[in-house]
């Protein structure tokens, strides 16, 4: 029986993040994983995917790497090597979470946790005794009513990163974040795509200008996207899929399911302790809290959005809350998303669809007009502000197009520190760069734009 | 990534501390170990050392009241780069209603080695257009003062420097209203908001980092310009002292002791013309080596009749009365900036000559800033002391969780009755107040009745 301040269950980048911060407190801390350090994010998530897309990004450049006059000779891929440089980098940054667990302290438990009472969790045949524990267990594909993941032709995100050749026909169901990542990935090395949602647009939580215009962009791209749109049937058929899809049956080489994920909590023991749900994720108050005094949960099983920096910067709140600091609650208004397709998507705060009634001075500067995106050829995409029109506070941004990820932090600080439109056009936006696009976007919103 | 240095936490009642003095200057380089800054709270001074090697960035100046954890400053690693504009993850709190203690005449304040007088040759000053207004509203001259600015040059920030570090409390006054609120941290949406809606931000408790004023906080704020009635035209608050620090935990810990205990004083004499004679004989038997007070042979009175009278050394709870078998007598102790109560252990255990050597270390580490914390811990009477002031009797407040407090008055000459005939004596009255949950009062006459015995027959406190 050993005993720590504080056991974390969950090795990802809530569950690192928060064993690291409670550990920099002058806190004890076991942290359990039953699979690899860094979780989903590192390992079957962000991370591996990015590498996938860059490989892919690299291949399309080449392709039209004529324009720039410049000439490549039989451009071509090899999958498998695309597919190991993913893991590659995956492996490397599970080894580094390791040394930081090694550096700060913190007791690394490998094996399945269980919440034996409060202030016990059992890992394999050890209980370890503490006072607070954290949960940190993310989140798990979710299946399509019956239809569930085979690994043969119906892949979950885990196949989707791995595979061993290219489907040449590829059906997409759901076209969140992730399907509309695999969706670009899997277009730009050559795969006749097919993305449905069944929602009117695809990518639903983004803006309807950004939704729009990403629907465009990947149409342009070859990819047949179907919106309003369900999946009646999906079966493994002899060595590809049968899907039926608005009455008709058509046949796929794979499918990947991406239609979102749920909170990870079975075996955990939860349930028997009280511990308060809603729709399979724990209900946490703004401290990260569960209803239980001593258990805390932070990351995908707390509840979306299921993004990584929301679960990092939870596991700061939890953290710091367990060493009896008082800190900000999360503000979900406040958590930027990006997507990583071609082009790409960042966005921050309201979206022009949740106004209402409220007065709006809304900025969407296309990206064709700033110097920078044309000398480069990205000149897809635009740079959509939102102010309220009584206050003049930046309300939203949303942003499509290439590296946008990249630019989305600036209007994250600038909506943090609640400033207005004032501010942003004191600000001096160094040129040339694609930044300047944000600053353009703020002065056409308040009717000053200068390259339009 | 910078180390953070935290404003350290002593003991789990700290609630408020501030960085009293940075040892490292801003920018200079410290090595693991060496005295970073010195941490005062409401109870202790407190030297903090580095924990490790780099260059140290300040983020909270000096005298600028904080919580427990907050960061004060980082250090940098010996690789990495120090940004020219560091100032932290947050600048440091800019607190105007904590007026500068000190008048450090605004050339001094500069921490320039060399500081440069913006006065050329010719005696035209150079200053900053900004500067200049900000010096007319503020009623602050530029001639003297130190310019931050190329080539000496006054810049604002120069100007309200010298403005906050010149006039103390005045200062409050002297700023116009706008000015004040410049100096408020509230987000720029906030900032808006009130000059909008006419609230005044400086009067704003605000929620967000730091206690930054952001928009929520706008919300329940009162604002002048709907008010249809004229402001309270009351008596003239000439200046505010804030309640923070030793001033804010004394006025909790009297307050509490107060509403949560029963108490009650009561006042006895002690013919006090042996003890002016032991002590004027111990004065010149102990030269060099002790000065025993007054008070001292008190708190040794006390410390015997304590062993004869143990419920006056309890602690009581709603279930039991807990007698502590040490006694460890705590002494009120005057500062400028409040009061300290250091505690003589193991009092019962230690002779006059020690009392007093002991009491006036204490004394001088109080008023030096140099108690440590075990110097606070676990008193269980105490002793306060006013006589000096010309006090005759007063209701002392007992520290809790204690069950009584002595207040010792001055020295009087008073009178005895010899048959017919008064005799002039020397007298000297005892004000006890006590815990009536847990000794009646009976029992706590007797008690002082012996603190005075002790007290007209001194030698027994010899013994």
């Amino acid at each position: 029986m050993k005993e720590f301040d504080v056991v974390v269950i969950g090795g990802g980048p809530g569950g690192y993040a928060a064993g690291i911060r409670a550990a920099q407190l002058g806190l004890s801390v076991a942290l359990v994983e039953r699979e690899a350090l860094g979780g989903t994010c590192l390992n079957w998530g962000c991370i591996p995917t990015k590498s996938l897309l860059h490989s892919a990004e690299l291949y399309t450049q080449m392709c039209s790497a004529s324009d720039f006059g410049i000439e490549a000779k039989s451009v071509g891929f090899d999958l498998s090597k695309i597919v190991q440089k993913s893991r590659q980098a995956a492996d490397q940054l599970s080894q580094g979470i390791a040394q930081l667990m090694k550096k700060n302290k913190i007791e690394v438990f490998t094996g399945d946790a269980s919440v034996v009472s409060v202030g016990q969790v059992q890992v394999g045949d050890q209980v370890l005794v503490t006072d607070s524990i954290v949960i940190a267990t993310g989140a798990e594909q979710k299946s399509l009513g019956p239809i569930a993941i085979d690994g043969q032709q119906i892949w979950g995100a885990r196949e989707a990163m791995t595979p061993t050749a290219l489907p040449a026909r590829l059906l997409i169901v759901g076209a969140g974040a992730i399907g509309v990542e695999f969706a670009s990935f899997y277009r730009a090395l050559g795969s006749a795509v097919t993305l449905l949602e069944v929602a009117p647009n695809i990518l639903p939580a983004e803006d309807i200008d950004i939704s729009a215009l990403a629907a465009e962009a990947l149409s342009q791209r070859g990819i047949n996207v179907q919106v309003g749109q369900g999946l009646e049937g999906l079966a493994s058929v002899a060595g590809c899929v049968e899907a039926t899809i608005a009455g008709e049956t058509l046949e796929f080489d794979a499918a990947i399911l991406s239609v979102g994920v749920a909170g990870r909590v079975q075996g955990l023991g939860l349930e028997a302790l009280g511990v308060t749900m809603n729709q399979g994720f724990v209900v946490v108050d703004e401290r990260q809290q569960t209803s239980v005094p001593g258990i805390y949960a932070i990351g995908d099983v707390a509840g979306a959005p299921c993004l990584a920096h929301k679960a990092t910067h939870e596991a700061m709140i939890a953290a710091e809350t367990i060493a009896g600091h008082f800190v900000q609650g999360l503000q979900r208004d406040r958590i930027p998303g990006c997507t990583y397709s071609f082009p790409q998507i960042a966005s921050i705060g309201l979206r022009e669809q949740d106004a209402g009634d409220r007065a709006l001075r809304i900025g969407r500067f296309p990206l064709y007009a700033n110097g920078k995106a044309v000398v480069s050829g990205h000149t897809e995409g635009m740079i959509k502000t939102i102010f309220d029109s009584k206050t003049g506070a930046l309300l939203g941004a949303h942003l499509i197009g290439d590296s946008v990820t990249e630019l989305i932090q600036g209007f994250t600080v600038a909506i943090g520190l609640e400033t207005t439109e004032h501010e942003l056009l004191e600000t001096i936006f160094p040129h040339p760069t694609v930044s300047e696009a944000m600053q353009e976007s703020v002065m056409l919103a308040f009717d000053r734009p200068l390259h339009l | 990534m910078p180390r953070e240095i935290y404003l350290v936490k002593v003991g789990m009642t700290m609630t408020e501390g501030m960085v009293s003095e940075w040892f490292i200057a801003d920018g200079a380089a410290v090595k693991k170990g060496e005295m970073l800054y010195s941490l005062e709270t409401e109870k202790v001074n407190l030297d903090v050392d580095a924990e490790m090697d780099g260059i140290v960035k300040h983020t909270a100046e000096a005298g600028v009241m904080l919580a427990p954890g907050d960061v004060v400053g980082y250090i940098f690693a010996a690789d990495e780069e120090v940004p020219a504009d560091f100032s932290g993850v947050a600048s440091p709190a800019v607190a105007v209603v904590d007026a500068p203690k000190s008048e450090v005449p605004a050339a001094a304040v500069s921490a320039a080695p060399e500081p440069i007088v913006a006065e050329t040759i010719d005696g035209r000053l150079k200053s900053s257009p900004a500067a200049r207004r900000l010096a007319g509203e503020l009623g602050v001259t530029l001639v003297g003062l130190v310019g931050s600015g190329p080539g000496g040059r006054i810049v604002e920030a120069d100007v309200s420097e010298a403005s906050l570090q010149s006039s103390g409390t005045a200062m409050t006054q002297a700023i116009s209203g706008q000015t004040q609120e410049a100096l408020v941290k509230a987000s720029p949406l906030a900032r808006r908001l009130a000059a909008e809606r006419g609230i005044d931000l400086s009067r704003i408790q605000g929620s967000g980092p730091q206690g930054r004023i952001v928009q929520g906080d706008l919300d329940q704020a009162p604002s002048s310009r709907l008010s249809a009635t004229p402001a309270q035209v009351g008596p003239l608050a000439g200046s505010s002292v804030p309640v923070r620090g030793m001033r804010k935990t004394i006025a909790q810990r009297m307050h509490q002791s107060l509403q949560t205990s029963a108490q009650l004083s009561m006042d006895m004499t002690a013919q006090m013309d042996d003890a002016v004679r032991l002590r004027g004989q111990l004065l010149k038997e102990w030269d060099g080596e002790a000065r025993p007070s007054y008070t001292d042979l008190v708190i040794k009175a006390v410390a015997k009749a304590l062993g004869q009278h143990p419920m006056m050394n309890s602690r009581f709870d709603d279930t039991e009365i807990t007698l502590l078998r040490e006694i460890h007598m705590g002494l009120a102790v005057s500062v400028p900036e409040g009061l300290l109560v250091p505690v003589i252990r193991n009092v019962h255990e230690l002779d006059l000559k020690e009392i007093a050597q002991e009491s006036a270390r204490l004394a001088t580490a109080a008023r030096n800033g140099t108690l440590g914390l075990d110097d606070y811990a676990g008193g269980t009477f105490t002793i306060s002391a006013l006589g000096m002031f010309g006090v005759n009797s007063f209701t002392p407040i007992i520290n809790q969780p204690q069950t009584g407090i002595l207040g010792v008055n001055q020295l009087f000459d008073g009178l005895t009755w010899d048959g017919d005939k008064p005799i002039k004596t020397k007298q000297m009255n005892l004000s006890l107040t006590w815990d009536h949950r847990a000794v009646d009062g009976a029992p706590a006459a007797e008690f002082l009745a012996s603190v005075v015995e002790f007290l007209s027959e001194p030698y027994r406190l010899l013994l």
